[in-house]
């Protein structure tokens, strides 16, 4: 059921931007109230449904692009041997 | 974080949890430590001092807890402390402008280009990681831990030593001038108006 009183509103009642909400939902940080409330909110708000497109893609491209370095051979034993070393003396 | 209560583990022990909690993050770690320096070799020489601390301080962490954010804050720091003043200058962000910026009505109007998904999946090259590394250190680091590592804001604040308001914040501007750089790859790339 699709919440009728905004539930990203803060305690003290400040009433939170677009930008903040699609944060909280880009990111996985939203209760599931306020994930329905955004869904339902995208339909009639093309800012917040062209911003979450183009936000989620770009973490995606982020994710598959950036994180592809792989740790130089011969660091972990270097790592080991300093460690025995440190443990023995 | 997990390093209030100080542990006792037997050498076994810290093996143990050398090899199985701290070590599978070795990658993450290196990709962490080259996106902070932008140089393999001062990569490398971050992600060894982190392990051999973590080795050090190994009581203060408790089994079985975040190794990662553990491992991570210990990262961060290291870069700060020793790399960062060795190099160069700390960074001059105004905190201060960000956090106003964020609060402010101005946040909800269209600032950065229109840039477009279609524009997106023809930056096939090196294009979103130059982006990345281009941007100040600061905003670099957040868009790393939340987007690249999967950290939830909680665990950022901790790694950071910044209030979580401040985490939502500084991601919100680094991700719009993140895309302001897009923005200008996606023009050379002749994409009008994109």
């Amino acid at each position: 059921m699709i919440p009728e009183k905004n539930p990203f509103v803060q305690a003290d009642g400040a009433k939170p931007t677009c930008m903040q909400m699609l944060q909280l939902i880009l990111d996985d940080e939203a209760s599931e109230e306020q994930r329905l409330y955004f869904k339902n909110h995208m339909d009639s708000c093309m800012p917040c449904f062209k911003s979450y497109s183009l936000d989620s893609a770009i973490k995606q491209l982020l994710k598959s692009r950036c994180c592809n370095d792989s740790v130089p051979p011969g660091l972990i034993e270097e790592i080991k041997f300093q460690i025995n070393q440190n443990t023995a003396s | 974080m997990e390093e209030s209560q100080k542990q006792h583990y037997s050498i076994q022990e810290k093996n143990a949890i050398f090899n199985n909690e701290f070590l599978p993050h070795i990658n993450s770690m290196y990709n962490f430590g080259y996106r902070l320096t932008l140089d393999q070799d001062d990569a490398k020489d971050l992600v060894q001092d982190t392990y051999l601390k973590a080795f050090r301080f190994i009581e203060s962490f408790q089994k079985g807890t975040n190794a990662k954010a553990w491992l991570f804050r210990i990262l961060k720091n290291s870069f700060i402390n020793d790399y960062r003043k060795k190099t160069k200058e700390p960074s001059k962000v105004d905190y201060q402008e960000v956090e106003m910026y964020y609060n402010s009505e101005e946040v909800d109007r269209q600032i950065t280009p229109d840039l477009r998904v279609e524009s997106l999946k023809d930056m096939i090259g090196d294009e979103i990681s130059n982006a990345l590394n281009a941007l100040d250190v600061d905003f670099r680091t957040v868009i790393i831990l939340c987007d690249l590592e999967d950290f939830k804001y909680e665990e950022m604040a901790k790694i950071l030593d910044i209030p979580i308001g401040t985490v939502r914040s500084r991601l919100h501007r680094a991700r719009q001038l993140l895309k302001e750089k897009l923005s200008e790859y996606a023009k050379t790339m002749g994409y009008k108006n994109s």
